[in-house]
């Protein structure tokens, strides 16, 4: 007897944005009373599939079937109304309804005529409400209530649509041990339901004790596919996670000459974004010269520690340079003052020319000494010479980030913060980069605080290595010992 | 003989929509503000200067200069009373925060309007005007006035596109209009930078006003208008770009101009309106638009 | 939970309100009786803005093209054809809904302050409309209408407070209804309406139409209780700035709120009108400073106290 067929079914799945393909041929299948963790780094293509699942986006080939039925380039209503459900890894309750109101939503049935309030679905929301354990705030608003009850609502309302088919996304973040905890029972529960459950995340750590079986994406495509032990300890998935082996070139602390007043210091630092705790405690320390790379998957609360260094978010806790506190200075002045950041997003003058890019980044400095340091930078990265009257907007992507680099660095600045640069590029621009950092390390004094997800590309760099992981400091040290003793979390 | 006078007339009209467009489009491209008390605000300087060359003796420079002052001041109250005020608020919601500023740009022309209406009453007024007198330009008797503002207005534009372009100030505002956060992140405060695009935007105001005192003259009825007429431009070249709307402003210059010769000055502002429909449902962004 | 939304404070105070109302013409002047009778009217289309508003995130700017719409064409068939007044008001109503489906399209389509400039030009194109096609609609002086609903300030008070009270309560019964609440989530959140199976443009269109009806029916009314229309009191910008103002004044989100805020607005404004010139502009500082330093409204800061209770 043939096995049931697969609730969803996804094969040959490809989509393409401009010229850069996002996820080529993908095929992966979910039956009922499964769950399958979809893994990979940013940039993997992952969400891009659980878009297409939903109707979202519409993929350029390959087929996404529910229950047999075919949906691809379907509007998301109508898939969502063959009954698949989503969670959403940010939550969005309506604010202005009560507990009760936003579950009841998951109730409804798309009609316009529907003008008497029914007391079955009120039951049926209370009923629910019970499951997830928010009965005692069910006539309060979003805004009064503790992140974990918000992440409640969401799978409230996926429970209430009552789909064959659910999709969740980045369950855990901002949770505690314990909220994880009942979260995870929630879940195995919908699996115990018979319905299928499609996990997206990160990494394999957070859901290894959930799911069945894991299929691991990167640029694109499949690395792996099989159960959790198979796919921690499969090759490549090893190393996108934790680098292969790797030359690490440290200078001990020792060798910095502020020991006593490192020249960027982090104490406690805690930021509150959403709701959410973004950071936690933090505390961590940069000497002048140093070169020291913050690592951690997409999350983590790298971008939002750097932009509590850069005075673009409100926070708790000291963050002094050289001693003196760097809070209540504005961005613009802390930047000027030689903290200048190359952000995740890099914030480019897309119709301004390369050569204008530069000359924005050396305004403060005389026009002599703005086109030597042109003329260094060129040196450094010889592309952006050959590209100078190119917009910004036209350039690829490794070369709108090696600009942003650039046009940080011509701001002259004593530290320079790199949030993750090599985010989206292809190895052969990553190594471009990296060669530049390596000479940026040795003939010049500058320090460096550099953000990353990309674990390979980082440790070569870095003289210390902290690990940031869901807002905390969760390990700090010498890169050569990295692998051994901070892989296992990190995977 | 009529195609050189609506060739003239036309281009003279256009030159002045084409600057109070200018100004429009700067304030959105920059601060995303969509300021509806523009028309108000060009009419103030238009009767200050009135008030000051004619009713005080000022003379007519001085009288035009103190119009493009009270323009200033009057953007700059704008940006500090209604705009900052909103921009920081946290009673209203982010999604809600554009139509509070709308709605209170809107009222804030009122009162302007309003006020203008009390103090001057809302008869029409011409500015004692610069330059006097009628030249002969290929065969048609013009005004000099409208050779002058013709002439003012691209002056004015250029002058812009000096400062933007040549100068460090200038360009800080351009990629302010492409991305603010960038701006910060090199150590720029945008604060001053848009307290400086306020600015330069009651400067250009005032100068459209003034010039159209002088050519057409105005009355507090005006401003309604004038604000309708420059967002009709500015969409139409789309939104945030000053090019499109200085071309836009030819279109809807001529296009006005060939109606009231041609069918009739009542029937005037209708193509536009058409055109403005037309581009509405086939390209929103409008001919060069960025947002 | 019927029963219970039936007797919840607002329309318990909102009958009680409506009740009092209805007595006032036993010993209140004919021009006192005038003016609240435009101010009720006033009060439907700042309700059917907030419907749009306030629940389904569409900032209309141009509330008076719908309510031009209904008054006009109403007026107009009246003018030339006097068919029974019922027939005018329907097909005022017709062509406000129409109105309102042309509205909605592009605002289906387009993001941002697209959709709020595309209600603005279309209320410049009614009026230049309405004063080109003079033969037609009286132009700029205005139309006069020959038929009258009723001659008598107490009818006519009757019959616009009843209205009102009507149009209040199904909108409200609306907003409150699982319709109501499908609209609330395409507007706040289109995105998650969709993933939670609703069809977020049919419910926005419909919320248009509604808004539609609700403005031609009241602009309608209006037409043949002024026995004229004209662009000042139906079509130009002002007007529709009025109507936002008392929505916002009284409390954005709240649909009662809106009544209060008409009545509120029309009471200023006559209360000032002695003043001439100066009465607009206080009228205008006045909402200014409300928009600025209560954005919440009148009803919305009663609601906000309760809340925080």
């Amino acid at each position: 007897m043939s096995a049931p067929a697969a609730k969803l079914e996804v094969s040959g799945l490809q989509k393409r944005f401009g010229g850069l393909t996002a996820v080529r041929d993908v095929s992966f299948s979910v039956h009922a009373g499964e769950i399958l963790g979809l893994i990979g780094p940013n940039g993997s293509g992952k969400s891009t599939v659980m878009k297409s699942i939903l109707g979202v986006e519409r993929p350029d080939a390959g087929s996404v079937r529910v229950d047999a039925r075919e949906v691809a380039g379907w509007p998301p209503h109508r898939i969502a109304q063959l009954g698949v459900g989503m969670v959403f890894q940010h939550s969005r309750p309506l604010h202005r309804q009560t507990v009760l109101e936003n579950i009841l939503l998951g109730l409804l049935p798309d009609r316009l005529l529907d003008l008497l309030p029914r007391a079955a679905a009120n039951a049926r929301a209370r009923a629910i409400a019970e499951r997830v354990g928010l009965t005692g705030v069910l006539n309060r608003r979003p805004a009064t209530l503790p992140f974990a009850d918000l992440r409640k609502i969401e799978i409230a309302k996926a429970i209430a649509r009552d789909p064959q088919v659910v999709l969740i996304d980045e369950p855990f973040a901002g949770l505690t041990a314990r909220e994880t905890a009942s979260f995870a029972k929630l879940i195995t529960e919908m699996r115990d339901d018979g319905r299928a459950v499609l996990i997206v995340d990160h990494n394999v750590k957070s859901m290894s004790a959930l799911v069945d079986r894991v299929y691991a994406m990167n640029v694109g495509e499949k690395i792996a596919e099989g159960t959790v032990a198979e796919v921690m300890a499969n090759e490549t998935v090893r190393k996108v996670y934790l680098g292969g082996a790797l030359t690490t070139a440290a200078r001990p602390e020792a060798a910095f000459a502020d020991a006593q007043t490192p020249f960027l210091e982090i104490e406690n630092l805690s930021v509150v974004y959403d709701k959410a705790q973004a950071l936690e405690g933090v505390s961590l320390h940069v000497h002048e010269g140093e070169f020291v790379a913050v690592v951690g998957l997409n999350g983590a609360g790298k971008t939002t520690l750097f932009n509590a260094v850069s005075g673009l978010v409100p926070y708790a806790g000291d963050i002094r340079r050289q001693g003196k506190p760097l809070r209540g200075r504005t961005a613009a002045m802390i930047a000027r003052e030689g903290i200048v950041q190359s952000p995740e997003g890099r914030e480019l003058f897309g119709l301004m020319t390369v050569g204008e890019n530069l000359d924005m980044g050396g305004h403060g400095l005389g026009d002599k000494e703005r086109g030597e340091r042109r003329e260094w930078l060129f040196n450094l990265f010889p592309i952006l010479k050959e590209r100078q009257r190119q917009t910004a907007a036209t350039l690829s992507g490794g070369e709108q980030q090696m600009l942003t680099i650039a046009r940080a660095l011509m701001m002259k600045p004593d530290l320079l913060i790199l949030d993750e640069p090599t985010l989206g590029l292809a190895p052969v621009v990553m190594e471009q980069i990296s060669k530049a950092l390596e000479r940026l390390r040795q003939t010049t004094e500058i320090t460096v605080l550099l953000g990353e997800q990309n674990v390979t590309f980082a440790l070569p760099h870095a003289d210390r290595v902290y690990v940031l992981e869901h807002g905390r400091i969760v390990w700090e040290g010498d890169p050569s010992r990295f692998a051994a003793e901070a892989g296992a979390m990190y995977l | 003989m009529l195609f050189w006078q609506i060739l003239i007339d036309g281009f003279a009209i256009s030159s002045l929509y084409a600057l109070g467009a200018t100004g429009f489009t700067l304030i959105f491209g920059v601060t995303g503000v969509l300021n509806l008390s523009h028309g108000a605000i060009m009419v103030a300087a238009a009767v200050a200067a009135w008030a000051a060359s004619g009713n005080f003796g000022a003379g007519a420079y001085v009288g035009a200069v103190f119009g493009v002052v009270v323009a200033l001041l009057l953007a700059l109250a704008t940006y500090y009373l209604i705009v900052r005020r909103l921009q920081l608020s946290r009673a209203v919601r982010e999604e809600e925060k554009e139509i509070f500023i709308l709605t209170a740009t809107l009222l804030w022309g009122i009162m302007i309007q309003e006020a203008i209406a009390y103090l001057f009453t809302n008869n029409a007024k011409t500015v004692l005007p610069i330059v006097d007198g009628v030249v002969t330009i290929l065969g048609v008797r013009t005004p000099a006035n409208e050779i002058f503002t013709a002439f003012v207005c691209w002056a004015t534009i250029g002058a812009l596109w000096l400062f933007v372009n040549r100068t460090l100030a200038g360009k800080a505002v351009l990629a302010a209009s492409m991305n603010p956060r960038g701006v910060t992140l090199l150590g720029i405060e945008l604060s001053t930078v848009y307290v400086g695009v306020w600015a330069i935007y009651g400067a250009l105001a005032g100068v459209a006003g003034v010039l159209l005192g002088m050519f057409l003259g105005v009355s507090s009825y005006s401003a309604g208008p004038l604000t309708a007429s420059a967002f009709s431009i500015v969409v139409l070249g789309g939104l945030g770009s000053v090019s499109g709307s200085l071309i836009a402003a030819y279109v809807v210059g001529y296009l006005e101009t060939l109606t009231a010769y041609l069918i009739s000055p009542a029937y005037r502002a209708i193509p536009a309106l058409l055109l403005l429909v037309a581009v509405m449902y086939v390209r929103p962004r409008g001919l060069l638009g960025r947002r | 939970m019927l029963r219970r939304a039936l007797v919840s404070p607002p329309v318990l105070i909102s009958l009680i309100v409506v009740l009092l109302a209805a007595t006032l013409p036993l010993y209140v002047s004919g021009y006192v009786l005038g003016l609240l009778t435009i101010a009720y009217y006033f009060g439907v289309f700042s309700m059917a803005w907030d419907l749009l508003f306030g629940f389904a995130n569409e900032v209309n700017f141009g509330p008076s093209f719908l309510i031009g719409l209904g008054a006009y064409t109403a007026g107009i068939l009246d003018n030339l054809y006097q068919p029974p007044i019922a027939l005018c008001i329907a097909a005022g109503v017709l062509a406000s809904m129409i109105g309102g489906l042309v509205l909605a399209l592009p605002a289906l389509r387009v993001r941002g302050p697209y959709f709020g400039l595309t209600t603005l030009v279309a209320v410049l194109m009614l009026q230049n409309f309405v004063v080109v096609a003079a033969s037609l609609t009286g132009g700029e002086i205005g139309l006069t209408i020959p038929d009258v609903i009723s001659i008598d300030d107490k009818v006519n008070y009757w019959i616009a407070l009843g209205f009102m009270a009507v149009s209040g309560a199904i909108l409200y019964g609306l907003t409150r209804s699982p319709v109501g609440l499908i609209l609330q989530a395409s507007g706040q959140d289109p995105v998650q309406a969709g993933a939670l199976g609703f069809n977020v443009t049919k419910h926005k269109l419909a919320a248009f139409l509604v808004s539609a009806f609700f403005s031609g029916l009241a602009g309608a009314l209006m037409a043949f209780y002024l026995g004229t229309a004209s662009v000042g009191t139906f079509i130009d910008v002002t007007v529709g700035v009025q109507v936002i103002i008392g929505a916002v004044l009284g409390g954005r989100r709240t649909i009662l709120g809106a009544v209060l805020g008409a009545v509120f607005l029309v009471a200023l404004g006559e209360t000032l009108r002695p003043l001439g010139d100066l009465a607009t502009f206080i009228v205008s500082a006045v909402a200014l400073i409300v928009v600025l330093f209560f954005p919440a409204g009148l009803l919305g800061m009663v609601k906000g106290a309760r809340e925080a209770t």
